[in-house]
């Protein structure tokens, strides 16, 4: 079965036909996707210009990535659950869409970079200034502001691109 | 000059127009409004958790806002700047558009509230700074905040929708 096969058989389906039916529920999903894309943007601003060494440089950045990093993921599964819901209410508008891939790409990339330079950061004994990669953590903080950006852009393209 | 013929003026003019019949300006400019938009919820929304009484990094309500507040401000003048700009591309339609009016209400009223917290409890802010929970009225006025953005969020979202 083809993407475009597979994005017809979806659009038939009596939930994705409920969504894009139902009035309001695409803009009130479009809306908590935004607000958790806000804190998205809350949470990985301070934590990464933490440990970029910009902000807040008399906290230790163990402090700072256990008040952001857990909200962090939360807004990430909300972000996940919203998301699904406008792919299959409109799988049409999106899986064909170049954008949404690179967006889909982006967020992978943004994940996993997380998971490995920030994650381990919450463990107690984990010192950042002995870690193998204490050389990488001020680039990392700026290459995941950039993925995260990159991915708030892509997603609002979505709309535009054909 | 009424306010019918600004809008009009503004339609017409030579950036309302470009803004309009460009295919990539549009877009442009709102991915703009949405990443500072969101840059003003999340900041503010960090400061309103502390206010309600969830701690943050810092111990001190009155550093959590320094540290923050200058992102805010920022952002926001950013945001207001391209939504004037994207106003400009429909002028009369946002006009006359509900959820647009409804916005710029909360607005203000999100604005007004910022105001009586900044003269009310935030002059007295060392008898609180590290009280978690904070007094009543700065949780108040931290939940009205909060939800006042959410609104805004909202209705932002509904603009594109119903103009």
């Amino acid at each position: 079965m083809s993407l475009h096969d597979f994005s017809a058989a979806l659009y038939a389906t009596p939930v994705s036909t409920g969504i894009r039916e139902t009035a309001g529920v695409i803009p009130t999903t479009q809306s908590l996707h935004i607000l958790a894309i806000s804190v998205v943007v809350g949470s990985a601003l301070v934590m990464e210009l933490r440990l970029a060494g910009v902000l807040a440089t008399d906290e230790s950045p163990q402090s700072v990535v256990r008040r952001y990093l857990p909200w962090l993921w939360a807004a990430v599964a909300v972000l996940l659950a919203t998301g699904t819901i406008l792919v299959v209410g409109e799988p049409n508008r999106v899986l064909a869409n170049p954008l949404f891939w690179i967006k889909m790409g982006l967020v992978v990339f943004g994940f996993v970079l997380t998971l490995l330079f920030r994650y381990p950061i919450l463990h107690p004994r984990f010192q950042l200034e002995h870690a193998r990669w204490a050389s990488l953590t001020r680039p990392t903080a700026w290459l995941s502001l950039l993925v995260w950006i990159a991915v708030i852009a892509c997603g609002r393209w979505i709309a535009y691109a054909i | 000059m009424s306010w019918e013929s600004f809008l009009q003026g503004l339609y017409d003019s030579a950036i309302g127009s470009g803004i309009r019949e460009s295919g990539l300006l549009f877009p442009s400019i709102e991915t703009v409004h949405v990443l500072m938009a969101t840059t003003v919820v999340g900041t503010i929304a960090i400061v309103d958790l502390r206010l309600i009484g969830y701690g943050s990094h810092r111990k001190g309500a009155r550093q959590l806002i320094l540290d923050l507040l200058p992102f805010t401000w920022v952002a926001f003048a950013l945001a207001a700047v391209s939504g004037a700009l994207l106003f400009s591309s429909n002028a009369t339609g946002y006009a006359a558009n509900v959820p647009f009016l409804s916005k710029m209400v909360v607005l203000l009223l999100a604005g007004i509230n910022m105001a009586i917290f900044h003269v009310t409890a935030y002059r007295r802010i060392a008898e609180w700074d590290d009280a978690l929970p904070p007094p009543a009225k700065v949780r108040i006025s931290g939940a009205t905040s909060l939800a006042l953005w959410i609104v805004v969020v909202f209705l932002g979202r509904w603009i594109g929708f119903t103009v």
